[in-house]
């Protein structure tokens, strides 16, 4: 019989190899960050930031779609539904209200909780392809309904958002200034990946593992089922409407086809090719295919054929996706190292 | 008296045959995405695609010169070895995982994505329109059919009851419900399960297809046309019931009439509201559907 | 864990089931049901395949709403209460066929049923910092003899080691009334013995409702047994009584062999 204190020990040992993982590869990820501004900065072309902002933004998308997908287990293909509305929010705040983006944030926020209160009402009831199918639908629905409202613009979207300035402590960002808004999205977004990545080592973010795992044990556990996937939904809600609220602060405009499925089905593959489960996949994923479609864009306008191929071929041989497959060799490794160092 | 019957002449009946006409192949279309579920326990997020493919190649077959009654044939059985060789190489890789429902969800969503964009490409974006094989109106008791959309009527309703027929009457139609019971026992018993799985998936995509050149004359075809009917037919599929033939028909019957009685008082933007909110409502009250059964999905 | 119940003398029985019924299409599965459970005591049901036995637990532990009839839970009124809200009461249970988190490692299986006995705020710190729901799942990962598989996943197990898990699972909540549904069931000989060592080891802290198959074990660990046959409470008393009960013999064996 092992003594006392013993297993624990183990455990917190396997446990803290795979944080220390993920903490490295989002380490990196920021460090790859300011690398890629250090040389865009000296190529001197803004239109590098701006492609690269974008993917953060959509990374940031990809991210909600993981933190349900890769923890409960639950496929929402109507993420755009959040996005675009944190976008039209964000883009009708600083136009028409204030150009103050800790307001076009805060309204955002609320309104996003509002709206994946409601959605999660909505779809909580049904699982598996039948949820995604509920999310799917209300994505289109609200697409729909924005496409013909005039007052949003309708089919043109709504224009002309300022240009406006970010009041931190201390400094100030401007996000006409590309290079300084890149690093300020960085930061914006690697701060909801952290949030969300703490939340998935609380407790509560256990009981989402749990769900996935066996949803129908879970209610003998003593846990509110519903309640969890409803708070885990508003979550997910919360960080797509936020990141879609950046959106017209780097275009200067948002349209319909911000809520659209394609943006939702992209999130889903960036989700996916990126590493369902890992939170910091998504981002990885997000730069990858961000980049691979300017890439290939270059040459032919047909990048969704590449990327989708990309994709069904990464559900068939690598469904843990980019950071899932080098996750667990580095695990080890870690794992391995800090063994020998500790008493 | 007179303005009811009038009402009923020029603006319900022809209202109720549209319903009737589109309905058919939204019920092909759900069909064939039933059977798909039912049988093979696989969401076709493809389907609406598989759907285009059959427009886009009566077109090309039309191009060619070949009439539209003979793509009619054709293409459904050109249709047939795609679904074989996607089931086969594809969905089959994925088949035995824990999460199936979710990979083969996501792995149907990924061939859709690159089968629209490759229909961009070869066919370029814009709209193809056809023209309507069969011109002309029916006259009947002083109220205008198009005569095409009367076609279109017969031809699926004679399709549906075939369909039942070879699911529920014929020994392959037994062969197949046996080895989507219980794979193992269907096995043993000498069905080659794989192939029959293959096989059904491509007679789904094939029903896909047809619906495609039926209603490629009414409604033009154009490299997003599945996306536009794939939320339609799986609405008619889920409030029917996944898996249930019988659900499909009637609920595609009472839907699209719904759907088309409504769009004569309402504008048609919030048609396709109203039905995602029955479904969503059949959902929550009862997620088997009218004739379904739980433990699928 | 105790909010909200009136107390109660030691008079009144830990569970009371009173007409409970329910019906599935045509087959009534349980028909009106009445027993009583003592505090402290391990109580079998027994009974003959389809006998209703498994579809009582799920009505007592709210995993299906009854038809008619009522469970009373510390003289409290829990009829058709969810299972959480159960286990907030203190009712707690395993599973026949083994319902564990297969992907999830062996300790967090338990620490996750552990976890619920922090307090609520707790949910929102970071794991490590709940040490009582970590001390517990250790003990019990000691008491359960799993300690060498504590990182494993709960599917890597034994069949046996995961039928232990099962039952460490549903103790780990601390209830007072623990449902144990089959918890032998395809166990080896020698594990069977293990485990009604435990079961008996627990009786003490614990009051105990098991089905089992085993008739033999039943009549060994038991104080009280209720016989269920075709969804209706045949019999119930000392396991000795129960044994020579010529019913319950007609149940088992067919009416002719009454002897």
């Amino acid at each position: 019989m092992a003594d006392a204190g013993a297993v624990i020990t183990a455990v917190r040992h396997s446990e803290q190899a795979g944080h220390r993982t993920l903490t490295s590869f989002a380490l990196a990820f920021i460090a790859l960050g300011i690398l890629f501004a250090a040389v865009a900065a000296s190529l001197g072309d803004v239109f590098f930031f701006r492609l690269a902002t974008e993917a953060l933004i959509f990374g940031g998308l990809a991210l909600s779609v993981d933190v349900l997908l890769g923890y409960a287990g639950m496929l929402s293909l109507g993420q755009a539904l959040f996005f675009g509305l944190g976008a039209y929010v964000s883009a009708l705040v600083l136009k028409n209200v204030l150009p103050s983006f800790w307001l076009a944030m805060a309204v955002t926020l609320a309104v996003g909780t509002v709206a994946g209160l409601v959605a999660a009402v909505i779809s909580i009831r049904a699982r598996g392809v039948y949820f995604a199918l509920i999310t799917f639908g209300l994505a289109q629905v609200v697409a729909k309904v924005v496409f013909n409202t005039p007052r949003l613009g309708a089919s043109d979207g709504i224009i002309g958002i300022p240009v406006i300035t970010i009041d931190l402590v201390g400094f100030t960002v401007d996000t006409g200034n590309a290079r300084a808004f890149f690093l300020f999205c960085l930061a914006f977004v690697m701060a909801l990946y952290f949030l969300c990545a703490y939340l998935a080592r609380t407790p509560a973010g256990r009981v989402l593992a749990a769900i996935r795992s066996n949803e129908d044990r879970v209610p003998f556990l003593g846990y509110p089922v519903g309640l969890v996937k409803v708070l885990a939904f508003v979550l997910a809600a919360d960080v797509a409407a936020l990141s879609g609220a950046l959106y017209p602060m780097l275009r200067g405009f948002v349209s319909p086809e911000l809520l659209y499925f394609e943006v939702s089905g992209n999130a889903v593959i960036t989700a996916i090719i990126g590493g369902m489960g890992t939170l910091i996949g998504p981002l990885y994923g997000s730069a990858l295919i961000v980049g691979l479609k300017s890439v290939i864009g270059s040459y032919t306008a047909h990048h969704l054929i590449v990327i989708g191929t990309l994709f069904v071929f990464a559900v068939i041989f690598f469904p843990q996706g980019l950071i899932g497959y080098f996750k667990r060799p580095l695990e080890r490794r870690l794992g391995a190292r800090s063994a020998s160092t500790s008493p | 008296m007179h303005g009811l019957i009038d009402a009923l002449q020029f603006i319900f009946a022809p209202q109720i045959v549209n319903g009737l006409s589109i309905g058919v192949a939204v019920i092909l279309m759900a069909l064939g995405l039933t059977i798909i579920f039912g049988l093979l326990d696989v969401i076709n997020m493809a389907h609406g695609e598989f759907y285009a493919l059959g427009a886009y190649l009566a077109v090309s077959l039309l191009a060619a010169g070949v009439s539209f009654w003979l793509c009619l044939i054709m293409v459904p059985v050109l249709m047939l070895p795609v679904g074989y060789v996607v089931e086969r190489l594809l969905i089959q890789r994925v088949f035995d995982r824990k999460d199936r429902h979710v990979l083969t969800l996501l792995l149907t969503f990924g061939l859709g994505v690159v089968l629209e964009d490759a229909f961009r490409l070869v066919f370029g974006p814009n709209t193809v329109r056809m023209d309507t094989p069969i011109s002309g109106a029916a006259d009947v008791f002083g109220m205008y059919f198009p005569n095409y959309r009367l076609f279109v009527m017969a031809i699926g309703a004679l399709i549906v009851t075939l369909t039942w027929v070879v699911v529920f009457r014929t020994r392959i139609g037994a062969m197949v419900r046996a080895a989507a019971h219980d794979r193992q026992m269907a096995s043993s018993l000498g069905v080659p399960v794989a192939r029959v799985y293959s096989a059904t998936f491509a007679f789904g995509v094939g029903l896909a297809g047809l619906a495609g050149v039926l209603l490629a004359p009414i409604y033009s075809v154009f490299p997003a046309m599945g996306k536009d009917f794939i939320l339609l037919a799986f609405t008619v599929v889920i409030v029917g019931g996944m898996g249930s033939i019988k659900g499909a028909v009637i609920a595609g019957i009472v839907l699209m009439q719904i759907q088309a009685l409504a769009s004569l008082y309402v504008s048609p933007v919030w048609t396709e509201p109203l039905l995602f909110g029955v479904m969503v409502l059949v959902l929550m009250w009862r997620p088997q559907g009218l004739f379904g059964k739980l433990g699928n999905g | 864990m105790n909010a909200g119940s009136p107390p109660h003398d030691a008079d009144t029985p830990l569970l009371a089931v009173r007409d409970l019924s329910v019906r599935f299409g045509a087959l009534q599965a349980v028909d009106r049901v009445s027993f009583a459970i003592a505090r402290g005591r391990i109580t079998s049901v027994i009974g003959p395949n389809g006998a209703g036995k498994s579809t009582l637990f799920n009505l007592i532990s709210g995993a299906i709403r009854p038809d008619s009839g009522q469970v009373l839970f510390r003289g409290t009124d829990v009829t058709g209460r969810s299972p959480n809200r159960l286990l907030d009461a203190g009712l707690a249970r395993s599973f026949q066929i083994t319902n564990l988190f297969f992907e999830l490692p062996v300790f967090e299986n338990l620490r996750l049923a552990a976890q619920r006995l922090e307090p609520g705020w707790r949910a929102l710190l970071p794991t490590q910092r709940s040490a009582h729901a970590l001390r517990r799942a250790e003990a019990l990962i000691a008491r359960f003899d799993l300690a060498h598989k504590a990182t494993a996943a709960a599917g890597a197990l034994s069949h046996g080691e995961q039928r232990r898990l099962e039952i460490a699972i549903a103790l780990a909540t601390q209830p007072e009334l623990l449902l144990l549904d089959e918890p032998t069931q395809g166990m080896s000989h020698g594990d069977t013995a293990e485990t009604a060592a435990l079961i008996k080891s627990l009786a003490g802290e614990l009051t105990i409702l098991l089905i089992e198959h085993d008739v033999e074990l039943v009549m060994d660990l038991s104080d009280h047994v209720v016989v269920m046959h075709q969804g209706m409470k045949l019999a119930a008393g000392h396991p000795a009584a129960i044994r020579a009960n010529p019913k319950v013999q007609a149940a088992y064996f067919g009416e002719a062999a009454v002897a």
